[in-house]
């Protein structure tokens, strides 16, 4: 028994040692430390759905193209690309000798491997809808669904090493918004068929083509990684080292930049927003994303069902006090959809937009007695919502504004993710705090999520909606299609079938001394455009 | 002796095999699955994900495929980290969560063991209150208080201590270790204290010290024997929790347990990685308590005799 547990004893001593020594010695001066949160889902490229895993395979690999600080499409692997004119086809030329971290040529077909490997049944992946829903490349469809296993019917082929094309159904200017690292990272076929997955997270296997390689991974902890000499702009690369932290914890996060040991942080905690920004306002960066908050209504809801009501609800919400007053996350009001990730798209006209805040609360009381409602007989809803801080304070107050408006008795009842994800598709709610990411900082992934066909489970039935999306789905060109969609836009605002109510930001710390972390909306934060002075 | 180890170990095995099942079944009636998401993927390709993960099967079956994956010592593909085993998962966070435990649990009892037994042996001296005092704040001052202040002030102040990761060696377990033995310093000395009055109260010890043993002799030969029984008890199922990792002191100083991956999997339904964890934890939890009785039968005869 003593033997046995001076051994264990020894063992625990040994694990000690091995951990205080498996720490690999990089200067701090060469290493830019940054917060992701919760850990990761997956580093492997074909796979990862998470936005802050995206930073680091967006370190890792490149796509066609890739985004600036400022998240402006510039040339990527590929240095030019044409459109064809009924823009259906695009054609990419890739950069002359690009090469793999192992030094293999790259060439453009590992790029179609990218793609053939998203929409393979057998990878498992959630992605294969950018290619056959987002962008309606050929053949994508079919391969997600399993109806063929024939690569030649892909819409994404390489007729010779640097020439890349792109063929679709339909017309998609945002095309190029979805062939970043994030959905289109090549494959090297031959260590992913020789070491399966563990060819993405074995840092003696991976063999990647962006700025940076994977070095270390430690599940829970942390992945390194270090600059490669094989990229083709390495010159330009001015950081060694970048060490991604998981951060689930958001007031350790923040402890943990204030120690100097992360340089960016993933989040900021809500209840020191107002602090941050009046002690260190050059620190603090919050900036809108493309993620859409909204209150959804439920329609086979009796009381519901009348419009005017769902329209007295969304006018009274003040949503500058929400946002500024109650919340204080620095999210953006908003009172349409689908305006306000892209500054090009202008969106349509609404009446709203137009009135000032006491002009809609009285336009709201009219349109709530209308509906039959009063101080004796008030509405009574419950709002659905997770239990985040930010959420739940969101929907509290939210329920006090429509108290203090409409004298409406309005419930706050929050629950765990995945309980609320599944009451959605129950039908068992009232009013639910709904979120959107968008897939891209554009109208388009907005709008399209609410077609009646998309079956997004919102019940609303609206052919004119669909007639106008399809419309605008055929221009191939930016502004003209920006036209239709604020007109399909207009047809869904009119309904109210939501309240709009912000863009939540991203809130990150960035030390004084790290330079060109810019505001992509689409949330990509190259470490490669970054300098540690 | 061995009888009663062998029925404690069959007790043990039963319970385990109560508790796995009835986690299996009862985490199924959570609403919501592994891969329920915002935004709704197409039926055929969310259909292909549930038979990959074979959550499309009976739930019968899928339990069959969970007890021959135990058997095999695989727990099977984590739902949630999709680049790793349940398997991989446990071993990468485990000598993280067993590191900082060991030491946390040996600090506990030693200080806890002498602080009580010097309160006991001065009673109502400034020791003992000194004691006193450590045992209501370490009792009273939950972690999520005591942890971030520590750090506060050792780490962002005065800069000596990592606030958290795994990045630093010895340096980051400090503060977790300190934080974690806290409670139980508290607890265990407490315990030492009042037990060790009770014992030294007892016949047998003014028995021992009317033959004239000496009193350095029937302290250590004979009350320690008699007053540790309590603390011995309470240190079986306290190591097997610590141990295991606690869940707020790992999310608080950012240590790459397993603690930490309990909490994530249930609420995210990766059921791979719940089943995985709660069969670690129970079985570890039954093994100390077995070890427990054991030390105690060792030591008190009365307790070798029960049924």
């Amino acid at each position: 028994m003593i033997a046995k547990s001076g051994k264990l004893a020894r063992w625990f001593a040994g694990t000690a040692m091995a951990i205080a020594l498996a720490t690999t010695p990089v200067l701090a001066d060469d290493t830019l430390d940054r917060g992701i949160g919760s850990e990761w889902s997956s580093l492997d490229p074909q796979i990862n759905f998470d936005a802050a895993a995206g930073w680091i395979l967006a370190d890792a690999y490149e796509g066609l193209v890739t985004f600036d600080p400022d998240g402006k499409i510039i040339p990527g692997a590929a240095e030019s690309w044409e459109v064809s004119a009924d823009g259906k086809t695009y054609t990419f030329r890739l950069r002359e000798g690009l090469k793999w971290s192992n030094g293999d040529p790259l060439v453009a077909q590992d790029y179609v491997n990218g793609v053939l490997r998203t929409l393979n049944p057998d990878t498992v992946s959630e992605k294969g809808y950018y290619f056959y829903s987002t962008i309606k490349v050929k053949g994508a469809e079919a391969l997600a669904n399993g109806e063929t296993k024939d690569a030649a019917v892909l819409g994404v082929t390489a007729p010779d090493e640097r020439t890349l094309v792109i063929e679709m159904d339909t017309p998609a200017p945002h095309v190029l918004d979805l062939v970043g690292a994030f959905q289109f990272a090549p494959l090297h076929s031959p260590s992913f068929e020789a070491s399966g997955a563990g060819a993405f997270i074995d840092p003696a296997k991976v063999v990647s083509n962006g700025a940076y390689v994977i070095k270390e991974v430690v599940p829970q902890s942390h992945v390194l990684l270090e600059r490669s000499p094989n990229y083709w702009d390495a010159a330009n690369v001015k950081i060694p080292f970048v060490k991604y932290h998981v951060t689930e914890d958001v007031g350790t996060e923040l402890k943990r930049y204030q120690a100097g040991e992360i340089d960016i942080t993933y989040d900021i905690p809500l209840a020191d927003m107002e602090r941050l920004q009046a002690e260190t306002p050059d620190e603090v960066r919050a900036f809108p994303s493309t993620y859409l908050i909204y209150y959804s209504f439920n329609l086979s809801h009796p009381d519901l069902q009348n419009a005017d009501l769902r329209r007295a609800l969304s006018l009274s919400l003040d949503r500058d006090v929400l946002e500024t007053k109650i919340v204080k996350g620095g999210a953006t009001p908003k009172l349409n959809y689908a305006g306000g990730f892209d500054p090009e798209y202008k969106g349509p006209d609404i009446a709203e937009a137009s009135m000032t805040q006491a002009e809609r609360e009285a336009l709201a009381r009219e349109l709530y007695a209308k509906a039959g409602f009063g101080p004796d007989n008030p509405l009574k809803m419950s709002i659905a919502t997770t239990v985040a801080e930010v959420n739940i304070r969101r929907a509290q107050g939210a329920a006090l504004i429509w108290k203090k408006v409409l004298g409406a008795e309005i419930e706050v009842n929050s629950m765990e993710r995945k309980a609320w994800l599944d009451l959605f598709y129950t039908d068992d709610w009232t009013i639910f705090a709904d979120n959107l990411v968008g897939d891209f900082a554009g109208p388009e992934t907005f709008l399209s999520y609410m077609r009646p066909s998309a079956d997004a489970g919102y019940g609303w039935d609206k052919p004119e909606f669909e007639v106008a999306m399809d419309e605008a789905a055929q221009k191939p060109d930016k502004a003209s299609r920006y036209v239709e969609l604020a007109e399909a836009e207009k047809i869904l605002l009119d309904d109210y079938i939501f309240a709009p109510i912000s863009i939540e930001p991203y809130r990150h710390l960035v030390k004084p001394n790290v330079k060109g972390f810019g505001t992509s909306a689409a949330g990509y934060h190259n470490s490669q455009w970054m300098t540690l002075e | 002796m061995l009888r009663f180890i062998g029925k404690r170990l069959w007790h043990g095995g039963l319970t385990l095999a109560a508790l796995v099942t009835l986690t299996f079944f009862v985490m199924r009636l959570a609403p919501g699955g592994p891969f329920s998401r915002n935004r709704k993927i197409s039926p055929e390709v969310q259909a292909n994900i549930e038979a990959a993960f074979h959550l499309d099967e009976p739930l019968w079956m899928q339990f069959g495929r969970f007890v021959w994956g135990v058997v095999r010592l695989d727990l099977g593909p984590s739902t949630r980290h999709r680049d790793y085993s349940v398997n991989d998962l446990i071993a990468s966070g485990l000598p993280y969560s067993l590191t900082i435990g060991f030491w946390a649990i040996i600090i506990a009892a030693m200080v806890g063991v002498s602080l009580g037994l010097a309160s006991a042996l001065r009673r109502n001296s400034a020791t003992d209150y000194l004691a006193g005092t450590v045992g209501v704040v370490g009792i009273a001052i939950p972690i999520f208080v005591i942890g971030p202040v520590l750090q506060a002030v050792f780490a962002v102040r005065l800069d000596w201590l990592p606030v958290g990761g795994a990045n630093d060696g010895w340096r980051s377990l400090i503060l977790p270790v300190i934080v974690l033995a806290l409670p139980n310093i508290a607890y265990i000395s407490r315990l030492t204290r009042t037990s060790t009055i009770e014992t030294l109260r007892e016949n047998y010890i003014r028995t021992a010290r009317a033959k004239g043993i000496g009193w350095r002799r029937t302290l250590w030969r004979h009350t320690l024997t008699g007053a540790l029984l309590p603390v011995i008890a309470y240190l079986g199922p306290a190591t097997a929790a610590i141990i295991t990792g606690s869940i707020l002191i790992e999310t608080i100083f950012a240590v790459p347990g397993i603690g930490r991956h309990f909490v994530d999997a249930a609420l995210n339904r990766d059921y791979p990685l719940v089943m995985g964890i709660t069969l670690l934890y129970g079985a570890i939890l039954i093994l100390f308590n077995i070890a427990t009785d054991v030390v105690r039968a060792t030591l008190d005869p009365r307790i070798r005799n029960e049924r």
